[in-house]
């Protein structure tokens, strides 16, 4: 072969390798891979907000306490899910990037004090990413991961008290009822399991994977999955009571209101479901949602959040679009509404936390304050 | 680059309702297919190294003879390679397809076998439900003989390192079968010259598979498993080729 092909050769595959090498992420930049997620408990706003968990005071944003203080010197990995409160625990979990060619990242769960943001317990076993916020009751923080298990650890030590394999990767926070947790799989099966020791009471099998986390009501769970249906589980006894066709995936949980069902799908088709299954109303909105929606208190509006960067309010009788508002970035997270404030979380947006008036989707405060450039 | 992902990674969805739920079974059909595919311009690839073989005397030749003149010694190998029918080019362009098709490959694993939410996420708008048994088969089943194939190989998962070894040593092996060797020659200055050269090429011969080697360490290894069996298809290939003497006019 003439030298100048070989070596034409060699080069092509160089700059092969090159790209592949730059798209695996050896070039040292950090892409968030997932969503930040919010949480309110009384006054204080709690958000898994990327290098920081920040705890703000709802009504103005100021800050409270962030975890850890300072990301330069002191970081704690990227912190994605839901953080999960009660009155004395804040518990978020974050990925730590790889330190080496060889190392992999960690997952890890932190558990900090909720009124100083001190850090009491840590927990690094699982080997998958967390995608979703976990639960808390009976003394435990139960929170599903990539690796395909469910862990549920002692909230006051950080100790693994059970864990509990599925076929698939957990992406769903589980949902803690009396005695039972609740949680989906991407295996397709929906877990009715023993809070105590994670035992099995039974599966629901579906068409799809499950990624959301269920309603409950009336002893019905209510939940939708990856083959565009929704479905309706009798929650004593996991058998399905009826089903619900979407256009395509349902992603995030959904929201109930007396009888009425309120859910998404990823086409960002809105349906007000009534607890037959039968469609009241739905509203084609032509942009993309990952995340469930959010109600009102008094159950009036519907809130639903939109990859393209829009919060639409919806009137939850006709599902006729009452406002919406852009702003700048992604939103992956359900919004969270607490009084006459509906709040965000753009990921890519200068602005990453909105807190917007529920009447109208007017700016009441922003996080973090932007710090205007002199020229 | 990721332009072929998506009709990939709705391929792989079907090769798997087709070949029992299997994922391994999916990315192995899906390479012979993607092999299958180029195997027209690998073959010409093949021809052309031969033809550019055969020519290699005469090559020489001109070398010896314009090797103070490079902008004429340029001008007849053109001359030579068009009398001969050859195209220079014919032995870059499967590479160049390959770069897609990589990309291609690395965007389907990631759709189909997803570690991250905003993967899966962009890939819900694309999957054609008109093809029969998509609806719901997203992520399919990661674990193949307990490694994870969605994710990169992992000390939890030690034995998953096997799989870029064997990238190396298929990779190694085909790069070896693929490349002839330099031609010996009578004058003292020649055989330096050539001693140069299949000393570079031995060098590449395994840096390339070591490269390779590296960046399936950092990726999913369902890839890997696309790099064995796609190398061990071209070393079949080259067996085939040599045993029928095809591609040999």
């Amino acid at each position: 072969m003439n030298r100048f092909l070989i070596r034409r050769r060699y080069i092509l595959l160089a700059i092969l390798a090159a790209l592949l090498l730059g798209a695996s992420g050896c070039s040292g930049s950090s892409r968030a891979t997932s969503w930040t997620g919010l949480t309110i408990a009384g006054d204080v706003l709690y958000a898994a907000d990327m290098e920081q968990v920040q705890a703000l005071d709802v009504a103005d944003g100021e800050p409270v306490w962030a975890f850890p203080k300072n990301t330069e010197d002191d970081g704690r990995g990227v912190f994605y899910v839901t953080p999960a409160v009660d009155k004395e625990h804040v518990v978020v979990a974050s990925q730590v990037p790889s330190t080496g060619f060889f190392s992999q990242p960690k997952n890890v769960v932190w558990a900090l004090e909720s009124d100083t943001g001190r850090e009491m317990w840590r927990f690094d076993e699982a080997a998958g990413q967390y995608v979703e916020g976990g639960a808390l009751g009976g003394g435990l923080f139960v929170i599903g991961n990539g690796d395909g298990n469910v862990y549920a650890l002692d909230v006051e030590s950080g100790d693994l008290e059970w864990q509990f394999e599925t076929g698939h990767r957990v992406w769903a926070t589980p949902l803690i009822i009396s005695d039972t947790v609740y949680v989906g799989s991407m295996d397709r099966h929906l877990y009715a399991l023993n809070l105590s020791d994670g035992k099995v009471r039974w599966d629901f099998h579906a068409g799809g994977a499950f990624a959301g986390t269920p309603a409950l009501r009336n002893g019905t769970l209510y939940v939708g999955a990856f083959d565009d249906k929704f479905y309706a589980i009798d929650a004593e006894t996991g058998t399905e009571r009826w089903v619900f066709s979407g256009e395509n995936w349902f992603w995030g949980g959904p929201a109930v209101y007396d009888d009425v069902i309120y859910t998404v799908d990823v086409n960002g088709n809105v349906y007000a479901l009534d607890d037959a299954g039968k469609q009241i109303w739905r509203e084609p909105l032509g942009v993309l949602v990952r995340a469930g929606p959010a109600l009102t208190e008094d159950g009036s509006m519907l809130f639903v959040t939109s990859e393209d960067g829009t919060l639409y309010a919806l009137d939850t009788a006709d599902g006729f679009e009452l406002w919406s508002v852009e702003s700048e970035g992604q939103m992956f997270s359900p919004p969270v509404v607490d009084g006459t404030a509906v709040y965000v979380t753009p990921i890519y947006g200068k602005k990453r936390i909105l807190a917007l008036h529920v009447d109208n989707g007017r700016e009441i405060w922003f996080h973090p304050p932007v710090v205007e450039e002199e020229e | 680059m990721y332009f072929l992902a998506y009709p990939f990674a709705n391929l792989m969805l079907l090769l798997y309702t087709f070949l029992g739920n299997s994922t391994v079974a999916a990315i192995a059909v899906l390479t012979l297919l993607i092999s299958l595919l180029t195997l027209p311009l690998t073959l010409n690839q093949q021809k052309s190294s031969r033809k550019m073989q055969e020519f290699q005397p005469e090559l020489e030749k001109l070398q010896k003879k314009y090797a103070k003149d490079k902008e004429k010694l340029a001008q007849e190998q053109m001359q030579l390679y068009k009398k001969a029918g050859i195209n220079p080019m014919s032995g870059c362009l499967p590479l160049l397809i390959q770069m897609p098709i990589w990309f291609g490959l690395i965007g389907a694993i990631k759709y189909c076998i997803p570690s991250t939410p905003l993967d899966l996420f962009k890939f819900s708008h694309h999957i054609y439900k008109w093809l029969p048994g998509v609806v719901g088969l997203v992520p399919l089943q990661s674990t193949f003989l307990g490694m994870d194939l969605g994710r990169p190989p992992s000390m939890a998962q030690w034995w998953s390192y096997t799989l870029p070894v064997l990238v190396f040593v298929t990779y190694w092996l085909q790069q070896k079968l693929m490349t002839p060797p330099t031609a010996a020659s009578s004058s003292s200055d020649d055989k330096s010259q050539g001693s140069a050269m299949a000393q570079q090429m031995q060098t590449m011969q395994t840096m390339m598979p070591l490269m390779m080697m590296m960046f399936t360490l950092s990726y999913p290894t369902g890839l890997s498993i696309y790099f064995i069996i796609s190398s061990l298809i071209r070393v079949a290939q080259y067996y085939f080729i040599k045993t029928n003497g095809a591609g040999t006019k």
